[in-house]
């Protein structure tokens, strides 16, 4: 039975045609005339229990909009959509107690005062009863290595420091699900892993949902075996990582550094994607031919200083999707 | 009811945050007090000043006026005290940090108002004393009709402000930036409040007892009690007894308004 | 610093820095309305308090009715110069620690600062003409002689210039202690109540004169405005302007104590 079921998700803004300047800002006061903009047409999917979701797309792609419809947060223009049996924006303060939220680039401690008072007030605001309030304590300070700044100001915390409060405070509820909203944005390497793993443990521990929205891949790759893919509002890939990366990340660039500027630069299977003074950027299908035999053939007909080879970005992976895969529907099937 | 024991649970907590964090920050907290202090102090001062030369304002002299400041003070500083933080909601409304009151599992007005802050009740006791004094300085009679009817007024007084406040946060969810229509509304409470509404033209007396009744929180009230009805005045004196239905009245329209904001906000309809 | 040759002063770049400042409050709509709107309703709301106040009590004989409107309409247009903290960029410097890298560059760090914030009085004093013209829809003012209005400018100019080095000072306590918005809003508040812009200084009793026309706060606004609406007499014009330049002069004095103090403790402590 899923915990979440998403179906025909649509929201559409309706705004006032604005002309810029005073003169249309007045005549917007007036004005009959609307602008629509559809941010999020018609997505459907559906999750089990447990499950560890990615959420990705370009800015802009719905992503957001998606969220704050599953959070209770906007109303659908129109579609289906329970959360843990629960119609969100139909009750949204029962759907509250059920998840829980972090937002990467915002948090909801308190800056003033130190990290506990923040959780005592969660724990008035969520109702938790005191038993299972310290149970839950225990445990975050655990895996999360709390204890030792719990009584320090919120202010003088790291990043680091303040996100795995973040986690704890968003957690102390056990909500059902959890919405990780760029968890691991601005954190250094060590800090991201730590929250990795917490998400991990939390997830396989405690069986909690989680929908995770980020740019960085790598925290897909750590974390989830399935992602939906958002584009302009449609759900354009639902699978696996690995199978995107295989059918759709085919096309690699290999940036190399001449060692003088040539005047015409053509290589056998490949494209020059761009060209600066000395470098160019080389792009090619790694199915058809390797870095290595391409840096070959490269080297055969010019000196070179430097090269580099840069992998797919999602956001790439994304415009050939949508160039090759859109135009024959919902790509990959749910998993 | 269980959501009430929450809330209820949930305003104690509210509380010992702003305790705690102006004890965090006490300099700052000292530095303010003092301001406050001067803000009102000056006000006073320059009434004083004014009327030490001028003795009587359409028949008001500064004993009546202190009484009139005292009251609107009182009000004031009871408003600030529990809803000051309704203010902020059109800043959180920009940043994103009112998502967040939708995301748990309270009313977000209820949320909005119990946002921690450096909130002290300093003003409030500084009022508490200056109106008590100005009672016993203007010489108005306290019998049972005054102390009844004066506390009422003055939560009806705030009522009043706070039904204000809430509307001007309201506009935010249509008109993001609201500072120049909270500034007038500011100024028409603030300034306007400190003289008899007499002295001013029709329209603005109109103004100030209909449309924004600001009047009810001080003037008519005190024009009761210091027995100042024979001005000409368009209504009768006992009016001032009707502040805190005035506030009530205010408030529940201004929540009806918020209520549509929040639909909007929400996209309920598009 | 060091140079073979100390730099000329150059103007320039100074002009360049107002000139910036005053495109950046140009892009504030909102405040320019609420600014010019507050103005107007202050205007309103002094006439009938002085209508009122003049209807049953006897009047002073320095200042009629209309003078005392006109004093008030004055002093609130004056007041669109004169709230203006020209020298705020000091502290919001002093707080992000930019000012470090100031004393780099070859400015003079005062002139520099002083140039930011006239961007803004200019444009704030272009919106005296339309503030004037509207708040005449509704009261009456007195237009003064031609030598009592070329006093009342320079009056106005030296009174400026008081205010300036207040605000400078003011501004300089943050190289000690950052927190300085109350203790500035607290100034304001007395230096408004007896530099004479809320209530003219005649009005007061004795005892209070004594006080407020010891302080400098008396030269930023009462000087001018007693001299436009006519209360001070041609014949001690030199006077009261020879006490607003002794106070320039003393505040300036102040002003480059306190700032080489300052300055000393930034590049001792390297920001």
């Amino acid at each position: 039975m899923a915990i979440i079921e998403a179906v025909g998700l649509r929201k559409v803004f309706r705004s006032i045609e604005r002309q810029p300047g005073l003169r249309g800002a007045v005549a917007a006061l007036f004005s009959r005339t609307f602008v629509e903009k559809v941010a999020v047409d018609g997505v459907s999917f559906s999750l089990d229990p447990g499950e560890l979701v990615g959420y990705i797309g370009p800015n802009g792609a719905g992503k957001s909009t998606t969220i704050k419809m599953l959070t209770g947060i906007l109303v659908p223009t129109a579609g289906q959509l329970r959360v843990a049996g629960i119609v969100p924006y139909q009750n949204r303060m029962a759907n509250a107690t059920n998840i829980g939220v972090v937002f990467g680039q915002r948090s909801q401690l308190y800056w003033d005062l130190p990290l506990r008072e923040s959780f005592e007030l969660l724990r008035s605001i969520y109702d938790v009863p005191r038993a299972r309030y310290l149970e839950n304590m225990k445990h975050f300070a655990e895996i999360l290595d709390l204890e030792r700044f719990l009584g320090t100001p919120v202010r003088q915390l790291s990043l680091g420091e303040r996100m795995r409060g973040d986690f704890a405070a968003a957690m102390l509820h056990d909500p059902k699900i959890v919405f990780l909203d760029e968890p691991t944005i601005g954190l250094d390497v060590i800090a991201k892993e730590a929250i990795r793993e917490f998400i991990a443990a939390v997830n396989k521990e405690r069986g909690t949902t989680v929908i995770l929205t980020t740019h960085d891949l790598a925290d897909v790759e750590r974390l989830s075996r399935r992602i939906v893919l958002i584009d302009e509002g449609v759900v354009i890939y639902d699978g696996s990582l690995e199978r995107l990366r295989e059918e759709y990340g085919t096309h690699r660039t290999l940036v190399v550094t001449l060692a003088e500027s040539y005047p015409d630069v053509a290589v056998a299977g490949a494209e020059v994607e761009g060209r600066d003074h000395n470098t160019v950027r080389l792009r090619f299908n790694r199915r058809e031919l390797t870095a290595e035999a391409l840096i070959r053939r490269v080297t055969e007909r010019y000196q070179i200083v430097d090269v580099q080879i840069v992998e797919p970005a999602i956001d790439d992976i994304v415009r050939r999707i949508y160039l090759e895969g859109y135009h024959e529907g919902v790509v990959g099937a749910p998993s | 009811m269980d959501r009430l024991r929450v809330m209820g649970n949930v305003y104690k907590q509210y509380w010992r945050i702003n305790i705690l964090t102006t004890l965090e920050y006490r300099e700052n907290f000292l530095i303010w007090f003092a301001f406050t202090f001067i803000y009102h102090g000056s006000a006073i001062a320059a009434l004083w000043i004014v009327l030490n030369r001028f003795p009587s304002m359409n028949g008001w002299t500064f004993r009546d006026m202190a009484f009139l400041y005292g009251m609107w003070m009182l009000a004031h500083a009871l408003h600030n005290t529990f809803f000051s933080t309704v203010g902020d909601i059109p800043e959180h409304v920009r940043d994103g940090e009112f998502d967040r009151l939708l995301v748990r599992p309270l009313d977000t007005l209820f949320q909005a108002i119990a946002t921690p802050g450096q909130v002290f009740p300093d003003e409030l006791i500084l009022a508490l004393f200056t109106f008590c004094a100005a009672t016993w300085y203007c010489g108005v009679v306290v019998d049972a009709t005054f102390l009844i009817f004066v506390p009422l007024i003055v939560v009806g007084g705030a009522l009043i402000d706070l039904a204000f406040n809430l509307f001007i946060s309201t506009v935010a969810f249509w008109f993001v930036r609201v500072d120049a229509l909270r500034w007038i509304v500011i100024q028409l409470e603030q300034e306007f409040t400190r003289y008899p509404i007499s002295i001013y033209s029709r329209g603005v007396r109109l103004l100030l007892t209909f449309v924004v009744p600001f009047a009810f929180m001080n003037y008519f009230p005190a024009r009761f009690f210091l027995h100042k009805a024979h001005e000409g005045a368009m209504l009768p004196a006992p009016v001032g007894l009707l502040t805190p239905a005035i506030g009530l009245l205010a408030v529940a329209l201004a929540y009806v308004f918020w209520r549509i904001g929040l639909n909007r906000y929400s996209g309920v309809g598009n | 610093m060091t140079a073979a040759r100390a730099p000329r002063f150059r103007l320039e770049p100074y002009v360049q820095f107002a000139k910036k400042a005053m495109a950046r409050e140009a892009t504030y709509r909102f405040d320019v309305f609420t600014t010019v709107a507050s103005v107007l309703v202050r205007v309103y709301l002094l006439r009938m308090v002085w209508v009122a106040l003049y209807a049953r009590n006897t009047a002073p004989k320095e200042l009629p009715l209309h003078a005392i409107i006109t004093y008030s309409t004055v002093a609130l247009l004056m007041g669109l110069v004169m709230d203006i903290d020209q020298t705020r960029l000091l502290h919001d410097k002093l707080h992000s620690g930019g000012i470090a890298t100031d004393f780099m560059k070859p400015i003079v760090v005062p002139f520099y600062l002083f140039a930011d914030g006239s961007g803004e009085v200019i444009f704030h004093a272009a919106l005296i003409v339309p503030s004037l013209l509207l708040a005449l829809l509704f009261v009456h003012i007195d237009v003064p002689g031609p030598l009592t209005l070329v006093t009342f400018f320079a009056s106005f100019a030296l009174g400026y210039l008081v205010g300036l080095f207040v605000n400078f000072i003011l501004n300089c306590v943050a190289f000690w202690t950052l927190e300085i918005h109350a203790m500035q809003l607290i100034v304001t508040w007395i230096t408004d109540l007896f530099g004479g812009e809320i209530i003219p200084l005649v009005i007061f009793p004795a005892f209070l004169q004594k006080i407020a026309f010891a302080l400098p706060f008396a030269a930023m606004f009462s000087t001018p405005l007693l001299i436009y609406v006519g209360a001070i007499p041609p014949e001690r014009y030199a006077w009261a302007l020879g006490v607003q330049a002794f106070w320039v002069v003393v505040l300036a004095l102040a002003s480059t104590v306190i700032w080489r103090a300052g300055a000393k403790r930034v590049i001792v402590q390297g920001g």
